[in-house]
């Protein structure tokens, strides 16, 4: 009786489950109709839309004030620019173009400055006043003309304290910032519509004056009612008016921003492609399946070993690369930290003081088995914080230090660095024992600092590894807590060391390795006057040379960061001064089912 | 029971209040500043400053507290440091529907695979399904969410493309009608859906079978299949009630669980809900941000053990508050 019922039961229950399975079939075949995916059912919105994604969201869209990457990238979209830079790989210099005018002649000029408001520019033989003309025909999207008066109304905003640009540093020059406050009746002035002046309180060389006076305007009709103190707060910041090739279509923070091709356009001209989604997905994985399946187009900064598997994906792949301007380095405190942070003395470290101890250290470390390992062909050994990529300054004469860890015994035994009784070096009592700080969730470091640690374990160095979460580490990092450490610089395309090597250490921030050479500082004054860069060159070959005697660090490798890109783009023209340079020229492929 | 509902709530007050209070002093001694994003060559040091200045963070820990205690008692939570100065009470808003959201399609799933397991289980108690099942159970169980999620990614979306593996929408879901709209929304919940309430519905369908197992035995169940009921009557009226009394309260206390599972979920498929939030929240320092996570958090965790404690004594009438 009892296992008849069971019986039965189990037979409905057999049914039950077919049906629930059945109903779940037609729940997912209805599902797939409604989510149909892009580029397998005819014309779709993927064939018309670019998708590039990126770890964070735009914070705000105005660039007075945005920080983020993604806001710089859709500044460049939908804001006008006083001038348009190109980079000359030729000799790793920024070009400066107005429509009529440019700073240097020669090299590549892949771009055409037709989205350049200004037409031409003199600068007074003091280098002291800088006058652009502007044109009359630009037009905000609103309708209203493009006029001096907007630049000045931004600049002002961008040097009021209570806004609190992260770009103020550009109005460093300007008259009145020697006094602690620029004197914007004189510093900038419009004359009429389309004349601006600025004026600086000492010598600038003109490619600086340049850079510095070409910060993205806001207009001036549309902010003037938004109080400072109100600025970052303000819903504009959400809905801008700009008047660049595209404008703001919706944002969905946190998700998605779309910006749609603006029409009427003028600087240069509206969008090639219709729609460019920003899309935020912040897991690394996600973003890369996603590129193999043709969800989205662009995927910033691929590791190495994700090449393989996307050069085989389903969806096309290519891979690019731009110039060199991001390396890692070991950082070796050159001072005694605690004797400067207790008594505020200056003296060498136990450890890290010798300048011979740090090229011994360099030479015990195979950097060219790190970058085997892991970057491949993109990573090129470092020898200074001066890029390759910036040619003319680059000092290619210097030799980097091969991996030679017999003779880095040798050097450290010079300098009275001998086995201990347990295999470790010592000296005067003093094991050459430390901990090697690292920041976490960097793949990359993580996997040098284990190579690291075996080659100095080598040579009788005891090196414990220590991770920790990327704000406490900064904050250890700034107030000097850190004996060794493994972090890595982005570097500008203009080059300016002093906040990095400045003896001074209260007035040099990043100075964290408490290195001090008062030529070094010297040759960083010299290289500033001169008005042209090309005649800073040799200060900067000699400053090269000075960093690679004294290893103040470890320069271990330039990273070429790596871009996934969909090939169904076309016409892009990746440069160092960013990936989405000509983004507004770029078109994309339809896909199959609507070619003809 | 209103006047035990009612006193709950009432100590639940300076519970909350306590627990925020901590919370406001325990991040700003941890180490860390929110301005820390300004401090980089080529930003002037004055920035950081500025924005110390416009957070309030110059003033002295004290001054700091009784600021933020008047806001609070006023229901203003302040403004975000790293989402824009967006007001956080905006922030929250239209994260937690995203949150609720799959919070709620992973218990209703949770709930439902994890009885009908279990009382599968319970039924053939010791056949090969009932093994099959348990270890599957302890399997799942014992699987960390962030790897499964990714491996779910990995095989559902790479390597047999069925399902999206990010985001709330597909690009141009606004054009397919209110119905294709919502259908492609539930087709990108179905992956994350799944991670969270496999794990769930597991531990549940391990309590359903130990509980139901217990019930199957019990005289009353002898007498109800002794007057000729039905083999499903017996087990879905009779047994299944009982067996889920203590089942029930696990409901209000799941709550904060899938919330916090919720975490990192988010973070991988780019949901843009509260899990996300906090987590960026802690990363960037955005104190304000961060307390009104907690207070939300802190109110769920109370308001789910107060609902676990009134839902049994609602279920089953032998419990008096």
């Amino acid at each position: 009786m009892m296992n008849e019922l069971r019986g039965r039961l189990v037979s409905e229950g057999r049914r039950s489950s077919m049906r629930l399975v059945a109903f779940f079939f037609l729940l997912l075949c209805v599902m797939g109709c409604g989510g149909g995916r892009g580029g397998s059912s005819g014309p779709s919105a993927m064939d018309s839309t670019l998708v590039i994604t990126s770890l964070g969201d735009a914070d705000y869209l105005n660039p007075v004030i945005g920080a983020t990457v993604t806001s710089s990238n859709i500044f460049g979209l939908i804001y006008p620019s006083l001038l348009q830079s190109s980079f000359d790989t030729s000799t790793g210099l920024l070009n400066y173009m107005a429509l009529e005018k440019q700073l240097r002649r020669g090299g590549t000029e892949l771009k055409k400055p037709e989205a350049a408001l200004a037409r031409s520019w003199t600068f007074s033989p003091d280098h002291k006043t800088l006058t652009y003309h502007l044109r009359s025909d630009a037009f905000w999207d609103d309708g209203v003309p493009i006029v001096a008066g907007d630049f000045r109304f931004s600049y002002m905003l961008y040097g009021n304290p209570r806004i609190a640009s992260p770009r103020q540093q550009y109005l460093a020059e300007l008259v009145g910032a020697e006094k602690g406050a620029v004197d914007f009746s004189r510093a900038v002035t419009a004359q009429n519509d389309t004349t601006l002046v600025f004026r600086f309180h000492k010598p600038v060389p003109e490619y600086l004056a340049l850079f510095h006076t070409s910060l993205t305007p806001l207009p001036e009709h549309f902010w003037k009612d938004v109080k400072p103190e109100e600025f970052r707060q303000s819903s504009l910041n959400q809905n801008p008016l700009g008047a660049g090739p595209y404008r703001l279509k919706s944002w969905k923070q946190q998700q998605e921003l779309l910006l749609e091709s603006s029409a009427s356009a003028n600087l240069p001209k509206p969008g090639n492609i219709p729609i460019i989604s920003f899309r935020v997905v912040p897991d690394y994985t996600v973003r890369l399946a996603q590129l193999q399946t043709g969800a989205v187009d662009v995927v910033e900064n691929i590791k190495p070993q994700d090449f393989e598997g996307l050069r085989s994906a389903a969806v096309p792949v290519e891979i690019k690369t731009v110039g060199l301007r991001v390396y890692d380095y070991v950082g070796w405190s050159n001072i005694d930290r605690e004797e400067y942070l207790k008594n505020g003395r200056i003296t060498p470290h136990p450890l890290f003081g010798s300048a011979k101890v740090r090229r011994a250290l360099t030479m015990a470390i195979d950097r060219q088995s790190i970058m085997d390992g892991y970057l491949k062909e993109y990573g090129e050994l470092a020898d200074s914080d001066i890029s390759p990529s910036l040619k003319w300054a680059y000092n290619s004469s210097i030799v980097p230090y091969a991996f030679n860890a017999r003779k880095a015994s040798e050097m450290l035994r010079d300098e009275g660095w001998v086995p201990g009784p347990d295999g470790i070096l010592q000296k005067a009592g003093r094991r050459f024992s430390f901990s090697l700080y690292t920041n976490a969730g960097n793949e990359r470091r993580n996997y040098a600092s284990v190579i690291i640690q075996q080659n100095l374990r080598a040579i009788g160095i005891e090196c414990r590894l220590e991770v920790q979460e990327s704000n406490v580490f900064f904050e250890n990092l700034q107030s000097r807590r850190l004996d060794a450490w493994m972090a890595g610089w982005s570097i500008g395309l203009e080059i300016d060391p002093m906040d990095v090597w400045g003896s001074d250490l209260e007035t040099s921030r990043f100075n964290f390795t408490g290195y001090r050479n008062p030529r070094l500082d010297q040759l960083c004054l010299l290289a500033k006057e001169k008005m042209d860069p090309l005649q800073a060159r040799p200060y900067w070959l000699e400053y090269q040379e000075m960093l690679h005697r004294d290893q103040p660090v470890t320069f271990l490798y330039w990273i070429r960061e790596t871009q996934g890109f969909s090939t169904r783009i076309q016409g892009e023209e990746l440069n160092i001064s960013g990936v989405f340079y000509n983004i507004d020229d770029w078109t994309l492929r339809p896909s199959a089912t609507l070619a003809p | 029971m209103l006047t035990y509902i009612f006193k709950r709530l009432l100590i639940a007050v300076p519970l909350i209040f306590g627990v925020l209070t901590l919370t406001f002093f325990i991040i700003r001694l941890a180490p860390g500043d929110p301005a820390a994003f300004f401090i980089q060559p080529g930003i002037s040091p004055n920035v950081a400053m500025q924005i110390r200045e416009q957070y309030g963070l110059n003033d002295p820990l004290l001054v700091q507290y009784l600021k933020w205690l008047m806001n609070v008692l006023q229901g203003d939570f302040g403004r975000s440091f790293s989402r824009a100065q967006q007001p956080v009470i905006e922030v929250i808003a239209s994260a937690l529907p995203i949150t609720v959201t799959i919070a709620v399609l992973t218990l209703i799933a949770n709930f439902v695979f994890g009885i009908i397991i279990g009382v599968v289980s319970a039924v053939r108690q010791n056949s090969f399904l009932d093994r099959f099942m348990t270890v599957g159970a302890l399997f799942f169980y014992s699987m960390p969410e962030f790897w499964f999620a990714l491996m779910m990614i990995i095989l559902f979306a790479l390597k047999i493309p069925i399902f999206p593996a990010s985001g709330l929408n597909e690009i141009g879901a606004e054009g397919f009608g209110p119905f294709g709209f919502a259908m492609d929304r539930l087709w990108h919940l179905v992956l994350p859906v799944t991670v969270l309430s496999i794990n769930g519905a597991a531990g549940i369908a391990r309590y359903v079978r130990g509980s139901m197992l217990e019930v199957i035995r019990q005289d009353y169940i002898r007498t109800a299949r002794a007057k000729g009921l039905p083999e499903r009557v017996v087990i879905m009226r009779h047994a299944l009630r009982n067996a889920l009394l203590p089942v029930i309260t696990l409901m209000g206390s799941s709550l904060p669980f899938i919330f916090s599972g919720a975490l990192f979920i988010e973070v991988i498929f780019a949901f843009p809900g509260m899990g996300r939030v906090t987590v960026e929240a802690i990363f960037a320092r955005d104190y304000p941000l961060i307390i009104a996570n907690t207070f939300i958090s802190g109110t769920l965790i109370i308001f789910g053990n107060l609902l676990a404690d009134v839902l049994y004594a609602v279920v089953d009438p032998r419990i008096k508050l």
